[in-house]
């Protein structure tokens, strides 16, 4: 740690891991919920637990990816934090703000939450990801408008790199595409498409260049390769990302009321979607291999690796499979997506937090690594971690073929439930393969405490 | 190519011009060229409804506007060579009358749309007009931002920013240019001619 | 000729990349703005629509079903279940719940007025007539 204002993005580090933990509970309660139907009803329906698994995912990411702009701006703009007290007032209002979103989800009834929350003045809630009552909604913009202000200012008055750039951009795209949130219009139609623009332009688009900022900042780090290299990709990659991930959102507007030819846009350009992915995992593996240092810290190096080859898996190859409109005519909204969704977040947001996390928390304590047991537990738990959900999203898609075959194709499809049934034992293995993942999260928390001899920072 | 002082290995190992461009017109090749494809799969499935709907387009324009490209096209070529001569005011008025003739280009273009928006027709019309104005809007649009190029690098040329050693920017420029150029002599025949 | 490959050109084809593509994506979409009326047929969208969508997002409906393919999997697709079991039905669904099935899966009982659960029945029968490119591939949704 090279700048004492730096060590703000620790309790982001902290809560993100915390949130983390909470989201893989609720996602085993969903998991369980699949196949035994009234698992802890009415306590909490399936639509609470999913609420707070998804949301929790995004609160947690946003965590990551402020502690990460915390750690990494000062760094690269050579100077202390603009204001590390409205960070770390931040940091609280954030907390707050999200733990007493998932409280209200967990305790009141959703309508009735809706109307304590002034739903009625400005309706927002109820869609997909954006469930979060009116006040969560505003609290989300104040302190991203605050945060982006703190590192806008602190890029200003240091050095202006290409990464800082990168990453400013990303962020304050995250904040503008939040703002479609807000637009809820009465015509279905109309509301699906611009909420898009919130979730795909955040997911497919500006969280890509705050990754590959990341990516490249830890790159830099661990192997000592030239910056101006590592900024040279780094701009072609992301401008692969927008080349073909804007008109990519297409692919969404293939069956919910738009016009016929966003079946062809979107299925040519989210075609070429996985190509930034691949120059990622290439770029990523390359630079490992041309290090010229050898960085303690083995654990942030597996990381960053696997960031690489899971995100072109889970977003590259896994979207690809059901990108192309004649494919996604029958797999729309089936467990496809599902296990497309769950390998792509693990793969790029997931994977990239965790690897800014174990670059920098090490840092963060005093050291330029910790310790080679704590090292060899937190590579347990990227194994532990990673297999499990290669496999959860090999079972979901075992279901999602099963049940599209079932409920979809044929002379005498299934009903719903009736498919569901069908494909129950895809159900039960997915669940099993996600307390392997609970495993390796608990090694992965367990690797903080681990003591053993460590290298202090020189 | 005559002034060129590179062997023939030479060119064939890096391709002129600044290789971030070429990653640019990579992705730019890959997209239209899934959209010929498609195009070739959607025509196979409509003949006839393409075969009806191709007659009302305009060949003659379209022939005039590939005429247009290509000597656009020609007259970078003489601005590259220029500039490797150390020219550099003779090539920026290549560079300006290749920018001409892209205006020239979009001018016919904007009447032949014209003609087709009065009609009434749009991309909701059938799956022809669909490809076709999409693929040549899509086009359109690029010739304007290789307009936007050419023009970034005729001012630096015009003002000594390149010379006979260094005139990587007039070679970056002159490649998307010539792949702008290449996307119409394929679309050209493709959408107006083959039926 | 050596081989250049520069920062600032990197740079400049990811402005300009992006800058090309949202305005294509703007242009796309202000199109399909001017088509949509064609295919929502949003002249059918009366109170009880709108009253409809609200009931339908205050319940977060989106939690358990999907919606035109896009919301949760654990439940059917209600897109087109006015089109499958029309509106007498889906409003006795509703009272009825939960079913209590042991092991089975559970919908919440949301206490709806008449009056609410004819606005859902119209919700969802103006979404069934959404013109949605033939989708979902049979009733079953």
């Amino acid at each position: 740690m090279q700048f004492k204002s730096q060590a703000v993005a620790k309790p982001y580090f902290i809560a993100a891991i915390a949130l983390f933990a909470g989201q893989i509970l609720f996602g085993l309660i969903m998991g369980f919920q699949y196949v035994v139907g009234d698992f802890l009803f009415p306590l909490i329906p399936f639509n609470v637990a999913r609420m707070v698994h998804t949301n929790l995912l995004i609160v947690w990411i946003l965590f990551g990816f402020m502690g990460a702009a915390y750690y990494l701006i000062p760094e690269e703009a050579e100077t202390e934090l603009f204001s590390p007290k409205l960070a770390i007032l931040m940091f609280w209002i954030f907390l707050v703000a999200g733990a007493l979103t998932i409280v209200g989800y967990l305790t009141v009834p959703y309508a009735t939450l809706a109307a304590m929350t002034g739903n009625d003045m400005l309706a927002t809630m109820g869609r997909e990801f954006l469930e979060q009552p009116l006040p969560t909604k505003i609290g989300i913009v104040i302190v991203a408008l605050a945060f982006l202000f703190n590192i806008s200012m602190t890029v200003l008055k240091g050095r202006k790199t290409s990464i800082s750039l990168v990453l400013l951009l990303g962020l304050w795209g995250l904040a503008i595409f939040f703002l479609f949130s807000f637009y809820n219009p009465s015509n279905l139609v109309l509301d699906k498409y611009f909420w898009w623009w919130t979730v795909h332009l955040w997911v497919e688009g500006v969280w890509e260049l705050i990754l590959g900022a990341m990516l490249a900042f830890v790159l830099i780090k661990i192997t000592g390769v030239d910056r101006e290299v590592i900024e040279k990709w780094l701009y072609v990659i992301i401008a692969m990302t927008l080349i073909t991930g804007i008109i990519g959102t297409g692919h969404h507007y293939f069956w919910i009321g738009t016009p016929e030819y966003w079946q062809w846009f979107g299925s040519v350009f989210s075609a070429l979607e996985p190509i930034p992915f691949f120059m990622m995992t290439v770029f990523a593996f390359n630079m490992v291999n041309r290090r010229r240092r050898e960085h303690p810290n083995k654990a942030a190096t597996l990381w960053a690796l696997g960031t690489g080859v899971m995100a072109f898996l889970g977003a590259g190859v896994w979207g690809f499979l059901h990108t192309l409109a004649p494919v996604n005519f029958y797999t729309h909204g089936s467990q496809i997506t599902a296990a497309h969704g769950h390998m792509a977040f693990y793969g790029a947001y997931v994977m990239v937090n965790l690897t800014m996390i174990s670059y920098a928390m090490p840092m963060l304590r005093g050291r330029s690594a910790n310790s080679p047991s704590a090292q060899v537990l937190e590579m347990w738990s990227f194994w532990l971690m990673t297999v499990s959900i290669v496999f959860i999203t090999l079972f979901l898609t075992a279901a999602g073929i099963l049940q599209i075959w079932l409920q979809r194709m044929g002379e005498t499809p299934m009903s719903f439930m009736a498919a569901q049934d069908q494909i129950m034992l895809f159900y039960w293995l997915r669940e099993a393969a996600g307390f392997v993942f609970l495993l390796g999260l608990v090694l992965y928390i367990w690797s903080f405490f681990k003591k053993g001899e460590v290298q202090t920072v020189a | 190519m005559t002034t060129d002082t590179t062997t023939p290995d030479e060119i064939l190992a890096t391709p002129p011009g600044d290789l971030a461009i070429w990653f640019f017109i990579f992705a730019e090749l890959l997209a239209f060229g899934v959209f010929f494809v498609a195009y070739a799969f959607a025509r196979a499935r409509h003949v006839a409804l393409f075969n009806e709907s191709q007659q009302q387009l305009d060949i003659t324009s379209g022939a005039i506007n590939t005429l247009v490209l290509i000597t656009s096209s020609y007259f970078m070529v003489r601005a590259v060579a220029a500039i490797k001569q150390g020219l550099s005011r003779e090539c920026a008025r290549w560079i300006v009358a290749a920018i001409g003739l892209g205006g020239v280009f979009l001018a016919i273009k904007l009447a032949e749309f014209h003609d087709k928006f009065s009609a009434g027709i749009s991309l909701s019309t059938n799956t022809f007009y669909m490809f076709y104005l999409s693929l040549t809007i899509f086009h359109f649009m690029h010739v304007i931002l290789g307009m936007v190029i050419l023009a970034a690098v005729m001012l630096k040329a015009k003002g000594g920013g390149y010379s006979a050693e260094n005139h990587t920017g007039v070679e970056t420029g002159a490649s998307y240019w010539h792949m702008v150029d290449l996307l119409w002599i394929i679309l050209f025949p493709l959408v107006y001619v083959i039926h | 000729m050596s081989e250049t490959f520069t920062k600032a050109m990197a740079r400049n084809i990811f402005y300009g990349g992006a800058v090309f593509f949202f305005l294509l994506f703007l242009a796309l979409t202000f199109d399909t703005i001017q088509t949509l009326p064609k295919r929502d047929h949003r002249e059918n969208i009366t109170d009880s629509v709108v009253r409809g969508k609200h009931i339908w997002e205050t319940r977060n409906c989106v939690g358990c079903h999907t919606i035109l393919g896009e919301g949760a999997y654990f439940a059917p697709e209600l897109g087109n279940v006015y089109k499958r079991r029309g509106g007498e039905f889906i409003k006795g669904w509703i009272k009825s719940q939960p079913t209590g099935a042991p092991g089975r899966r559970q919908m919440p009982q949301f206490n709806l007025t008449d009056q609410q659960l004819d606005d859902v029945v119209e919700f969802l029968k103006w979404t069934s007539e959404i013109d949605t490119n033939k989708w979902p591939p049979n009733i079953e949704g």
